[in-house]
């Protein structure tokens, strides 16, 4: 709170100062208003009446649609001036002058493609780009509640996959564009927020005035060795000059979690923990008479008991405006929201203010200053085997929450032998708060007339404070390793680009050419402080001298990139056009330190040739190919040193003389260090066909493309004589091909009515080429194999159970009807590792968004569908509550009880109990189909109308109510298809205790002074 | 105007981009690097402590993982149900290469031998006394022997690393001769090193010769069969016997609930408070049945198989050795009802460990005679690696098959572990063989449910087929089929398997 207050503060002060600055410099005059009656017709250039067209008058609210007929009618003042804007067509601005009758022109405009939107180092028309780019407006994110912007790039643009991987708060999604082209580090794209390369996704979606997803490689390689995961460009709001501008929105959100599973009550669990025994030979722990008691009080529900349906809470303000030459916008958010169990929350203050001021003519000034504020309380359980969240469902129907005496049961003699996940999620607490200031300015002067110059510095600091306590309640404290923990992380950091661009046009050829120079350097320091077994945890994390053993630890980490670039474009007629840009990258990171990353792209405007100029069909065609390299140096920093290292955890050294004594420091013998290491090469190649038919009122985007990834790094597990672990290698190759497809239109448009629609699909084919002389690479249960894509799950293959008239194969086995059977590759009557095969694959096949909006009067309904097809889903969490692993203590899921297990006379292919039987956890009974559709966002939006709004001197106000996962269309029998906790290449698609994505339920509002 | 502009920018443009080619040079500023460690008495001694750290710590010798493929033995089985089976299949003798819990056995001592080489190829280059070096680089070498030790007698053949080797090679498994010789040269070099006086959580030059009278002992048997050796066994054992620091003084319980006794050899050190828990004592021994007041329970991981147990001498050390009457927590949550451990209302109807329950004095089960107030994993105990009965009865077998006949100082010996254990002096005038079958008989209840050391006796001795016999048809069925002489070995772990494509898998996985 006293954060927020702080930001207030801030933001007030940024806002007076600009403010007068602003006014200071703007000429204010106030003219006498004589209204009169204006009205007119609107056609198009071939003299037809143009229906649903929106006049305005600049400066005001004021504002009308045309008939059906064309025609308008208004009030304005005889010096006003009009606006005229239609999907479609060229907007035009017509004043007045005293006119009270005119008759309106509009020329279409093919599409959209006259905007002019960012590309690396600098801007270009839409039409005139080369390479493939993806795009999300303003507009577009505003019509869902977002607290990520990441989260506006889900189904909205082709190629790009966004899952958003757990349902904790404050998680942003993850994001893979054109599939995975790693198998080691981040699978994301690089941000670059006004020129701030590699400033993460973290921005207040708010400020954002549009997102460009750069695709292909004529569009990344100037990013060179940042680019092989597609960059995401983000342009923020700036203030426009006239009168002051606040906007003020809120939604608060009612979350919950969408599904439970299906768990045995006590009832059903205390059959089954007989059922068991009776399998192994032991005794029945529960008589009939105990049987009987269960069903009548059903016992504890540990998945409700643990659940919450929070209120999340978002608000918006920014003020805007300016003089023509200096304008500011500053703006403040604050979101509020608590997690979908006990005891979880996340807070996001964001604060930015951006100045842009003309020097002179020739040089022009903006000022960024943004601040992130991110607190949350133990947000930390990304999935595993002791998260409350999964031990929710494991945790035995028997046993009671608390004891009589009101402490909390931490152990139970049936079900999970993990800690007790109320107890868990209450008594801990796992703190973070950050600070991320950035300070930017981008300064621009133009030398010559077509020569600019262009520098854009960044400085960023940060501060990373994780405080934890893990005291009584908590299994720590159960077991004697009860602690509290300080962490201090503190980074900074600078970026600086600087480059000339030169643009000419001689006749029918035009240049653009642009070359520069960039450098960035990051340094972080880190301390740790660890205290255990504190005499009292009554001052929770703040007083670590009231432990018993005091642990410290600090660390230092820096890192550095030089950079050369440099793009030419050029054009002819309009009509053809090449580009080729070169990237030569230096990382601190590697051995080989540099490489270059060239790329060249063709683009061929056809309808402005000759022979469909003229079409009434075709309002644009264009076809473009192109081929490049981006780099990856996914290795973190000194992996090319070997290093002692020295033990934070699991102790600060060896207690020669055991408890009680002194520690000795221990030095430890860090695995080796690699010989050789470079950078991982992309190379691609893109063709692709834009068309708009109609005016534009259709639209078709499609894209093919291939790519090879060379030089993979990958951290290669070493034998355990050479001190285990891993060393970072290049060890071979992999690629992805696909085709993406984007429909657009608006199939109807009447004066009241407008439908706008939306489709995209992609489709994304992986391979790994070559490893090297590697034959695969397994971790755990995935496998990264020559002739495989990515995302291969490895284990048994689950061919149900031993039936009755197969005793005499069991028996081979050591094993009897009602065992599980799996398959057996090299018939050596023995499961071994040596039978392991794949048995599933994460990645989809298909991924695809459908929007739709719908605009009646004053009333606009849109719905988005978002869908993956063809993953799947590798869940330990329902192995365990399968009883997987030999583990029946947690078979806890309704469809295991006795009577659905196999008996002679009911040979199900779920494993009876049995000594001999294998319930391997990685085999593919535990691999399920997670192909999903669903329904994102559901909204209705109402606009005020101005004129009401006008006499309480309110710009504009819109109100709206959403929906947000309202519905998914799955088979898959676990809590969310869309969730997993792999993060890296190799444990994609493998689930375990997952929190799912809420379903929400929004109400919001948009208000503007 | 403008050229001038343009000239006095490109300057500054120049001057600004001038390469900085020195910032991609690395400086890891927190972290210390092979080239400039290894400096001062103090560099060597982290380094040494770095040994113990990751031999003791879980995932190698910290829990009961570390005996996993020791369950074949008749003192170690384990639950039919539950979450054992990593355990329960070796038990079954069934065990495979990709068994997880397995993994701590041949990680734990590679992880110590990578320390102890870092240590051997560098302890020289310190500035510091000769004797202050040639204790460390003793310690060393004793830990790489010992290692190797279990190695070789867990998974046979493997690869003989002694130094720093290029992270790309992939040597071969070394035959077992050669890594025994290895091993002997460890530890005949750690012996000429280290300190005659005891210091607790460090080796001697007696703890050197107690492991080297074992090794010598195990070369007399399988695989070896080097029957000079037993010779050596008795030689080395006596070095200990006649040092005379070392005593049975202390009662056979509480040598388990406290820490380094007047008896203890070698022991790994542990403390809870810095994340290093001992976790083979407390809850791991306890029976799920049992719940303790403060609503903690057992683990039901270890627990003797029932004819090792009906077999056991009738005698104190038995009736310290085994659990017998659980304590099972009534409704009432606060009282408890004993039963013994055939009674039907006990879930395995086995009996347990006791000597492994307490922990450092109760800091594992906290327990009374009816009542048990806590349950805990984990404990500050300190674990024996060698105690001084083992080199008493070593020196009974190997003096014994050394001669041809027991010696009076053999039975000397083995009367002193029985009379410590409540039992009367061995018969005597024993025959070779019967002599030494008592002496095994004897370490098999001595030394009951710790780290291998039965394991290892049926291995040398092969007597499976005669456990396996002996075993009680309700335990863990043994599936037909299984060629027993397979199993004294177990599976090189297939994630080592996998990096090693030269390598070829122990027969029968």
């Amino acid at each position: 709170m006293k954060k927020l207050l702080f930001m207030l503060f801030l933001w007030c002060m940024t806002f007076g100062s600009y403010a007068a600055l602003a006014l200071g410099k703007s000429e204010i005059s106030i003219s006498p208003h004589q209204q009169v009656a204006i009205s007119g017709k609107i056609k198009d250039s071939k003299g037809e009446p143009i229906p649903g067209v929106t006049v305005r008058v600049e400066g005001t609210n004021l504002g009308t649609i045309s008939d059906s007929q064309g025609n308008f009618r208004l009030n304005a003042d005889a010096d006003a001036v009009l606006l005229f804007t239609f999907v479609g067509y060229t907007p035009r601005r017509i004043p007045l002058n005293g006119q009270v009758n005119i008759n309106v022109v509009m020329e279409e405009a093919a599409t959209t493609l006259n905007e002019v939107v960012a590309i690396g180092y600098g801007s270009q028309k839409r039409s005139d780009i080369v390479g493939s780019y993806g795009s999300v407006s303003a507009k577009e994110i505003a019509k869902r509640p977002l607290d990520n912007v990441s989260q506006a790039l889900q189904g909205t643009v082709s190629g790009v996959a966004v899952t958003s991987q757990s349902g904790q708060p404050g998680q942003g999604p993850s994001i893979i564009i054109r599939g995975v082209n790693t198998i080691t580090g981040g699978t994301g794209p690089l941000f670059v927020i006004d020129g701030n390369i590699g400033a993460g996704g973290d921005v207040n979606v708010n400020d954002v005035a549009s997102v460009e997803v750069l695709k292909d490689a004529a569009a990344t390689a100037i990013y060179g060795s940042r680019g092989s995961n597609g960059v995401i460009l983000i342009t923020t709001k700036t203030g426009q000059s006239g009168k002051t501008q606040i906007n003020f929105s809120t939604w608060i959100q009612k979350a919950e979690i969408p599904k439970e599973l299906d768990l045995m009550d006590a009832y059903d669990f205390a059959r089954s923990v007989n059922a068991q025994n009776a399998a192994v030979g032991t005794a029945e722990p529960f008589t009939q008479a105990q049987l009987d008691a269960y069903k009548t009080n059903g016992g504890t529900d540990w998945q409700r008991a643990l659940q919450v349906k929070p209120t999340v809470e978002n608000y918006q303000l920014d003020v805007s405006g300016g003089s023509d030459k200096t304008t500011y916008r500053v703006s403040l958010n604050y979101l509020d929201q608590p997690g979908l169990i006990l005891n979880q929350w996340y807070k996001q203050t964001r604060f930015k203010s951006t100045l842009d001021t003309k020097i002179n003519d020739r040089m022009d000034l903006k000022i960024y200053i943004t601040a992130s504020l991110p607190q949350s309380h133990n947000n930390t359980y990304g999935g595993g085997l002791g998260d409350p969240f999964n031990q929710a469902a494991e945790w035995s129907p028997l046993s009671p929450i608390r004891n009589p005496d009101g402490t909390f049961v931490q152990s139970s003699q049936y079900g999970s032998i993990q800690p007790n996940p109320i107890a868990q999620a209450l008594s801990q607490a796992s703190d973070d708060s950050q600070t991320n200031l950035n300070g930017q300015v981008s300064f621009t002067y133009r030398i010559i007339n077509d020569l600019t110059f262009t520098s854009n510095d960044v400085y960023s600091i940060g501060s990373d404070l994780q405080q934890q306590v893990y005291g009584p309640g908590t299994a720590n404290y159960v077991s004697g390793s009860d602690y509290a923990q300080d962490n201090y992380n503190k980074s900074h950091g600078y970026l600086t680009s600087n480059y000339l661009t030169y643009k000419k046009t001689l006749g029918d050829h035009s240049f653009n050419i642009t070359a520069g120079y960039e450098q960035s350097q990051d340094e972080n320091v880190n301390f740790q402080a660890k205290s255990t077994n504190l005499s009292t945890y009554s001052l929770g994390y703040y007083n670590l001298a009231l432990g018993g053993t005091q642990q410290t630890s600090s660390g230092y980490s820096a890192d550095a990139l030089i950079s050369y670039f440099a793009r030419a474009i050029y054009s002819y007629k309009g009509k053809y056009e090449l580009a080729a840009s070169i990237r030569d990258d230096g990382s601190s990171h590697l051995i080989d330190k540099y490489s270059s990353f060239p790329s060249l792209g063709l683009s061929w405007d056809v309808a402005k040739e000759d022979f469909l100029k003229n079409s009434n069909i075709f309002s644009d065609l264009r076809i473009k190919a192109t081929y490049g390299q981006t780099g990856n140096q996914s290795v973190g920093a000194y992996s090319s040193i070997a290093q002692i290292t020295t033990a934070g955890n699991p102790s600060t050294g060896y207690y020669f003389s055991g408890y009680g004594g002194p520690a000795s420091n221990a030095t430890f013998l860090g695995t080796p260090a690699p010989t050789s290491l470079k950078w991982e090469v992309k190379t691609s190649y893109d063709l692709s066909i834009d068309m708009a038919f109609l005016k534009g009122r259709l639209t078709f985007t499609a894209d093919g493309y291939t790519n090879k990834v060379n030089n993979l790094l990958y951290a290669v597990p070493i034998p355990q004589y050479l001190g285990g672990g891993t060393v970072q290698k290049n060890i071979g190759s992999i690629g992805n091909k696909g085709l993406e497809f984007a429909i657009g239109g608006t199939p109807v448009v009447t004066s009241r009515f407008k439908w706008t629609t939306n489709f995209n699909v992609s489709m994304n084919r992986n391979k790994v080429l070559s490893l090297e002389g590697l034959d695969n690479i397994s971790d755990g249960y995935g496998i990264i194999k020559v002739g495989q894509p990515l995302g291969e799950f490895y284990g048994y293959k689950f061919l149900g159970t031993w039936k009755t008239d197969e005793a005499s194969q069991a028996a081979l086995y050591g094993m009897k009807p009602g065992d599980a059977k799996f398959q057996d590759l090299n018939g050596d009557h023995a499961y071994t590792s040596a039978d392991y095969q794949p048995i599933g694959n994460a990645t989809p096949r298909y991924t695809y968004g459908f929007i739709n909006d719908f605009s009646y009067d004053r009333f606009t309904l849109s719905f988005m569908f978002q869908g993956e097809q063809g993953n799947e889903i590798y869940s330990q969490t329902l192995a365990y509550l399968w009883g997987g692993l030999g583990d029946n203590n947690n078979a806890e899921l309704e469809a295991a009880v006795p009577e659905n297990l196999w008996t002679p006379a009911h040979q199900t292919n779920n494993p009876a109990w049995s000594t001999t039987s294998h319930n391997y956890n990685n085999s593919s009974r535990y691999v399920y189909n997670a192909s999903y559709a669903k329904l994102k966002n559901l909204s209705i939006a109402y606009h005020i109308p101005e004129d009401l709004l006008k006499r309480v001197h309110i710009r504009n106000l819109e109100v709206y109510v959403s929906g947000q996962n309202l519905f998914t269309i799955t088979k898959y029998p676990g809590y969310d298809p869309e969730v997993f906790n792999g993060n890296t290449t190799n444990d994609q698609g493998q689930e375990f205790g997952v929190i799912p994505n809420p379903r929400t339920y929004t109400v919001g509002f948009r208000l503007g002074l | 105007m403008k050229t001038i502009k343009l000239m006095l920018f490109a300057s500054v443009a120049l001057v600004m981009f001038s390469g900085c080619n020195k910032i991609l040079q690395e400086d890891p500023k927190a972290s210390l690097t092979p080239a400039t460690y290894f400096k001062t008495q103090s560099d060597l001694d982290g380094a040494v402590s770095a040994m113990y750290v990751v031999l003791a710590r879980d995932g190698s010798w910290g829990f009961t993982s570390k005996e996993t493929s020791y369950f074949g033995s008749d003192d170690l089985t384990t639950d039919p149900g539950l979450n054992k089976q990593d355990s329960r299949d070796f038990d079954r003798l069934s065990g495979g290469s990709d068994n997880s819990s397995m993994e701590a056995q041949w990680q734990g001592p590679w992880a110590c031998i990578y320390q102890a080489n870092n240590v051997i190829s560098n302890y020289q280059k310190v500035n510091s006394t000769d004797a202050l070096k040639a204790a460390s680089a003793g310690q060393a070498y004793f830990l790489r022997g010992l290692c190797y030790y279990y190695l070789v007698r867990t998974f046979g053949e493997v690869p003989l690393v002694l130094g720093t080797i290029d992270p790309n090679s992939r040597p071969p498994r070394a035959d077992v001769a050669s890594v025994y010789a290895s091993i002997i040269s460890d530890l005949k070099t750690a012996k000429g090193m280290l300190s005659t006086t005891l210091q607790q959580g460090i080796p001697s030059t007696y703890s050197a010769s107690a492991i080297l009278a074992d090794v010598y002992q195990t070369m007399g048997g399988w695989p070896l069969n080097q029957a000079s050796n037993y010779a050596l066994a008795a030689a080395e054992a006596n070095v200990v016997m006649q040092a005379g620091v070392y005593n049975l003084n202390t009662p056979y319980d509480q040598v388990f609930t406290t820490n380094n006794s007047s008896e203890s050899i070698f022991a790994l050190q542990y403390n809870v408070a810095a994340s290093l828990p001992q976790r083979s004592y407390g809850s791991t021994n306890v029976p799920l049945d049992e719940v303790a007041l403060n609503g903690s329970s057992g683990w039901d991981d270890v627990y003797p198989e029932l004819n090792f147990f009906r077999n056991a001498p009738v005698c104190t050390r038995t009736n310290l050795t085994f659990y017998t009457t659980l304590k099972i927590r009534n409704a009432d949550n606060v009282t408890f009802t004993l039963y013994p451990w055939d009674d039907s209302h006990t879930h395995a109807r086995h009996p347990y460990y006791k000597k492994f329950r307490a922990g450092l004095n109760g800091d594992g089960v906290s327990e009374t005679a009816t009542t048990i107030l806590s349950i805990n994993p984990s404990t500050n105990k300190a674990y024996d690696i060698m105690r001084y009965p083992q080199v008493l009865l070593n020196y009974a077998e190997s003096s014994d098959m050394a001669g041809g006949a027991p010696t009076a100082a053999g039975y000397a010996a083995i009367n002193m572990v029985r009379a410590r254990a409540g039992e009367a002096p061995l018969t005597p005038g024993l025959s070779q063989l019967a002599f030494r079958d008592s002496v095994v008989y004897e370490r098999a209840y001595e030394c009951a449910g710790e780290f291998g050391v039965r394991w290892f006796d049926i291995v040398r001795l092969q007597l499976l087929p005669a456990v396996v016999a002996a075993r009680d048809p309700s335990e863990n069925a043994i599936p037909p089929g299984v060629n027993i002489q397979e199993k004294y070995i177990a599976p090189i772990p297939y994630s080592e398997m996998i990096l090693n494509p030269s390598w070829k898998q122990n027969p029968g996985y």
